[in-house]
């Protein structure tokens, strides 16, 4: 059995990490790139959302490389992502490239379902081993989340950014190959200490909450490097949600003690009442914390067709006039222009900027 | 005399403006088309205003804006490269200061800006597609055998303009053939199809924005006096058509590089000799990885001046110098 | 006399009739919106966001018909209607897009509805919370409930009776028995009609397709016809239960229609823009490819659509079958099939 899965931003050091502790054959598809791009669309639906387009690419190239079953994250919710499985599969046995779908979501019926399916695929090894496993997958789900974070802090300030872009590629590539949680504290010693030595320039620095479809908001391909580019421009980004709080939510169906998403869904509630599927709620919820945390703007992604995305645009006018938080969306799949994208993101900067300093003028 | 220089290199044409220290036109703007040769038609250009200029000229500054700034601000040396939202809202306000709504539609692209108390507030630009751009009015002033002027002009001797169903160029296209083909007179079609246009525009551009006078239509279609009618009969308020409405772009680019040297002085310009320069322009596949990005090198002999066209920054030489351009925002803007 | 307005989209066609007797026992008045015209189309693709379906940009214009002219908005919450099943996004947040994105409306009555969960919020529950809105005689709401249950059971039998849903309704006034001959008299072919009832019945959107399709000589089968435990059966067969309900309803139709050897086409007539449609009617399409029989064509309408291109398409269709028809006893019974799209 040789195992690929789909790619989202840093998941696959995750990913490959637990296989390698279960003993499983992990084939890991190439990074997204446009050839991924291409060979998605061409096979899947013309209005299919684009994560469905870039994951159909991602299986075609982890065939080519001769893989044989297919794990992905399912759900049973309104949002499309439920049904990707099963479309994708149609589409590889057309293709005569038939691969097994092994979908882990929260069960249908029982939670038997879910434990029988990892029963499947690791066959038989002791559940202490696995705890084992997942715990080491998520020490390193954490390691990824601290480097990101501290790039987006450090994007607006450095002077060097290349030299920045480089310590986070080091630092990811060396937390990917750590075989033990020492060796990922070492790791996370030395990006610091190269991040120290990087001379900074002084703020006032632009802060910006980055929302929207979780797929979209991880992916830096399918976001067409949003958060780069912005740091690029001189502000801090937050991101709504990290990489674990995704795993948590949706592998360990949220028993861990991490910041996740119910919060947010409450501050929704005023604007929008009820869940949508996806993360709709959660980017209505978020843009009304960044609006009360004082942030400069929300910058708002989905993929095009986003049914839940497309719902919390209708109602971020209303957030965004009660909180005085300017807000920007992208719907992004393959045709979008990044010409347009860099133009509206600077244009969107420069309208930050102008409101700060015409609060700041009106508070002399 | 103390100059500053604003350029827009846009898809389809590329302006200069030269200002002097208040802000006012030096001598007459240049309009060129681009034509798909950016570098040299911005040669061309530099070494025009050249000529006008006497000994005793200086250039203090340099701004450049367009969907080409960061190209044309590496050539000539810029102080500020804008985005061309920004830059158009601060032309705009130097001309009506009051101004409270922006409508801007170019050869290829089309928006609008939304202004409070001087300050921009929101903005929106066409994504979908072409439809009442210049290039589309072009394309039908040459089907009915006009001028873009005769066309404009035309409009406005409509009595009875025709509705004509403008969501879409070719469907549009299509109507406006059907209604020749019924009979209709020439300008109540021409003023039938801008109105299209300009319901088009504010349906898609301007939806769910709060349009208020006054009201600026600048961008080369505001030459166009059928759209200048159009709009005043769509918004039922004053249409208000700057004198250098087609290089707004570079008027604004040109306004942020005098801002600009007021706060840091000297220029990086690099002299009228750029228009001399043999720049080499080049394009290659990064095979770093599977993104396989196109990566645009323009050199100067030996020397590489700038790469951009990286997924992952790793070309970035002059990262820093175009992440400048965004950096100076906050005082930028005023 | 209180008026409640109820826009004429969307789940209208499924619960119009249930809705109205409820109203109409607590002594309300219901005002509908007229049948959807260029005026409320246009509204609504003024202000619904540009992004949204076409079906959704419709509802926004029959609310602001309806804005002004009632005393309240009802726009319940239609969460779930069937146990762990969903209905579309869109229709989850339709309420909080419309008190955004439009001014001075009446109150929005959006009481959810949520069977989803083992302990939903069932018809009984929300009608009670509907009605307590206006009185505090809560036998008067149960009797109205009552009211309303035998309303849509009427309702239900004349569809299964093969009526169409606006025949249904107005059989159910007994304003036009007509309409009922009208569907049982057989035309020289038959045809299944795939779609949300919010698109085939609205014959403004789908430029009147039944009736195109009825001139040209064919008689309609629509899922309205199809019953939900036949749909439940059909769907048994998927590879993975499908958990939105009128996704389910397309996708059991669909697999009912290529069953039934009566039929000699089917049509399937989607929106632009519906995002479960871009899934599931691409695994109907690639069914009907697989299957070769009977023709297949999908037909996507938005705002732009013009009306040749659909006759043409219709037209050739028809006329494709039409020829088939004819020359069956020619063509070998391992022949090609032949497709539209």
């Amino acid at each position: 059995m040789r195992i690929t899965y789909p790619h989202m931003g840093n998941l696959y050091i995750v990913v490959r990490a637990l296989f390698t502790n279960l003993g499983l054959d992990l084939v890991l598809p190439p990074p997204t790139s446009r050839r991924t791009v291409e060979l998605g669309v061409r096979y899947a639906p013309e209005f299919a959302c684009f994560p469905l387009k870039l994951n159909l690419g991602n299986f075609l190239e982890a065939w080519e490389l001769g893989a044989d079953t297919i794990l992905m994250a399912g759900g049973v919710g309104p949002c499309r992502f439920g049904y990707y499985a099963q479309v994708q599969k149609e589409i590889l046995d057309e293709l005569g490239k038939s691969m097994e779908m092994v979908v882990l979501e929260p069960p249908d019926v029982s939670w038997r379902e879910v434990r029988d399916k990892i029963r499947c695929l690791v066959g038989d090894i002791s559940w202490w081993r696995i705890f084992k496993a997942i715990r080491f997958a998520w020490y390193k789900a954490r390691a990824v989340d601290t480097v990101e974070e501290r790039v987006l802090f450090l994007r607006p300030r450095t002077y060097e950014p290349h030299r920045l872009e480089e310590y986070r590629r080091q630092a990811l590539r060396r937390i990917d190959e750590a075989s033990d949680k020492r060796e990922m504290d070492e790791i996370l010693r030395d990006f610091n200490n190269q991040c120290r030595a990087l001379p900074l320039r002084s703020g006032p620095f632009l802060r910006v909450g980055f929302v929207g479809e979780i797929f979209t908001v991880l992916e830096p391909f399918a976001n067409y490097d949003m958060e780069r580019r912005l740091g690029l421009l001189g502000v801090e980004v937050t991101r709504s949600i990290y990489l674990s709080a995704w795993i948590n939510e949706h592998l360990f169906g949220g028993l861990l003690r991490v910041k996740g998403m119910e919060h947010v869904d409450k501050l929704a509630a005023p604007y929008l009442n009820s869940f949508v599927g996806g993360h709709g709620q959660e980017t209505v919820g978020s843009t009304v914390e960044f609006g009360k945390q004082g942030y400069d703007g929300v910058v708002h992604v989905a993929p095009f067709t986003c049914m839940p995305e497309i719902v919390a645009h209708s109602i971020l006018p209303a957030v965004s006039k009660d909180y005085g938080i300017p807000t920007l969306t992208f719907y992004l799949d393959e045709q979008s222009g990044e010409a347009g994208i860099q133009t509206r993101l600077e244009a969107f900067v420069d309208l930050m900027a102008a409101r700060r300093e015409k609060r700041r003028k009106e508070n002399l | 005399m103390d100059l500053f220089l604003g350029i827009d290199v846009g898809s389809v044409s590329t302006n200069l403006v030269l200002l002097d220290a208040e802000g006012e036109p030096y001598v007459q703007p240049l309009y060129l088309r681009t034509q798909g040769q950016p570098i040299a038609v911005l040669q061309q250009g530099l070494a025009l205003l050249e000529e006008q200029l006497s000994p005793r000229d200086r250039i203090c500054g340099v701004g450049t804006t367009g969907s080409a700034r960061f190209l044309a601000g590496v050539l000539v040396g810029a102080d500020v490269i804008k985005n061309e939202i920004t830059a158009h809202a601060v032309a705009a306000l130097k001309i009506v200061p009051e101004v409270q709504t922006i409508l801007e539609i170019g050869g290829q692209d089309s928006k609008i800006i939304i202004l409070r108390d001087g300050i921009v507030v929101d903005f929106a630009m066409n994504t979908v597609c072409a439809a009442g751009t210049g290039s589309f009015l072009d394309q039908q002033a040459f089907r009915l055998n006009l001028s873009i002027e005769e066309f404009g002009e035309k409009a406005l001797e409509a009595t009875n303009p025709v509705r004509i169903a403008g969501r879409c160029t070719v469907f549009a296209e299509s109507d406006m053939i059907h209604k020749q083909q019924m009979g209709h007179t020439l300008p109540d079609i021409i003023a039938g199809l801008c109105e299209a246009l300009v319901r088009n525009y504010l349906n898609n551009v301007g939806k769910g924005l709060e349009i208020l006078p006054p009201v600026v239509f600048q961008g080369g279609v505001a030459a166009n006096l059928g759209m200048r009618a159009a709009f005043q009969k769509a918004l039922q308020t004053e249409i208000i058509v700057p004198p250098y409405f087609n290089v707004m772009g570079a008027f604004g680019a040109a306004l942020l590089a005098i801002d600009h040297a007021a706060e840091y002085g000297e220029t990086k310009f690099r002299g009228f000799r750029v228009s001399e320069i043999q720049f080499q322009p080049r394009s290659f596949i990064c095979k770093g990885c599977p993104n396989a990005c196109e990566v645009v090198e323009i050199r100067q002999g030996k020397q590489v001046l700038a790469r951009w066209g990286d997924r992952c920054g790793r070309w970035g030489i002059t990262e820093q110098d175009s992440s400048q351009a965004g950096r100076s925002n906050l005082k930028s803007i005023s | 006399m209180i008026k409640v307005g109820i826009p004429r989209a969307l789940l209208f066609y499924f619960y119009y009739p249930l809705w109205r007797a409820f109203f109409t026992e607590l002594d309300i008045q219901v005002v509908v919106s007229p049948e959807t015209n260029k005026r409320i189309l246009d509204a609504g693709l003024r202000t619904a966001l540009g992004e949204a379906c076409l079906p959704v940009k419709l509802f926004f214009g029959h609310v602001l018909e309806l804005s002004g002219k009632v005393d309240y908005l009802f726009v319940p919450r239609l969460i779930s209607v069937e146990h762990k099943e969903y209905i579309c996004p869109k229709f989850m947040g339709l309420s909080d897009m419309l008190r955004v994105r439009l001014a001075n409306l009446p109150p929005i009555i959006d009481t959810a509805l949520d069977v989803s969960g083992r302990r939903g919020l069932d018809w009984s529950h929300f009608f009670e919370k509907v009605g307590s809105i206006f009185t505090r005689d809560r036998h008067l709401i149960k009797r109205a409930y009552c009211s309303a249950l035998e309303a849509d059971k009427n309702f239900r039998r004349l569809l299964k009776s093969g009526l169409l849903p606006p025949e249904a309704m107005d059989a159910a006034d007994g304003i036009s028995e007509a309409a009922a001959t009208s569907v049982a008299s057989p035309g020289f072919l038959k045809i299944g009609l795939l779609g949300h009832p919010y698109n085939l019945y609205d014959s403004y959107i789908s430029m009147n397709l039944i009736g195109k399709m009825r001139q040209m000589g064919a008689s309609v089968v629509t899922p309205a016809s199809v019953s939900d435990d036949l749909i439940d059966n059909q769907t048994k067969r998927l590879p993975k239960r499908l958990f939105w309900t009128l996704g389910k309803q397309m996708i059991g139709s669909a697999l009912t229609f290529f069953e039934n050897e009566k039929l000699d086409g089917v049509i399937y007539l989607t929106s632009f823009g519906c995002g479960p449609e871009s899934l599931v009617g691409e695994l109907v399409k690639r069914w009907a490819k697989h299957r070769g029989n009977p023709p297949f064509m999908m037909l996507t309408i938005d705002e732009h659509t013009g009306e040749a291109g659909l006759v043409t398409r219709l037209e050739a269709f028809i006329e494709m079958i039409k020829r088939r028809k004819k020359n069956e006893d020619h063509v070998p019974s391992y022949g090609q099939p032949v497709h539209c799209c």
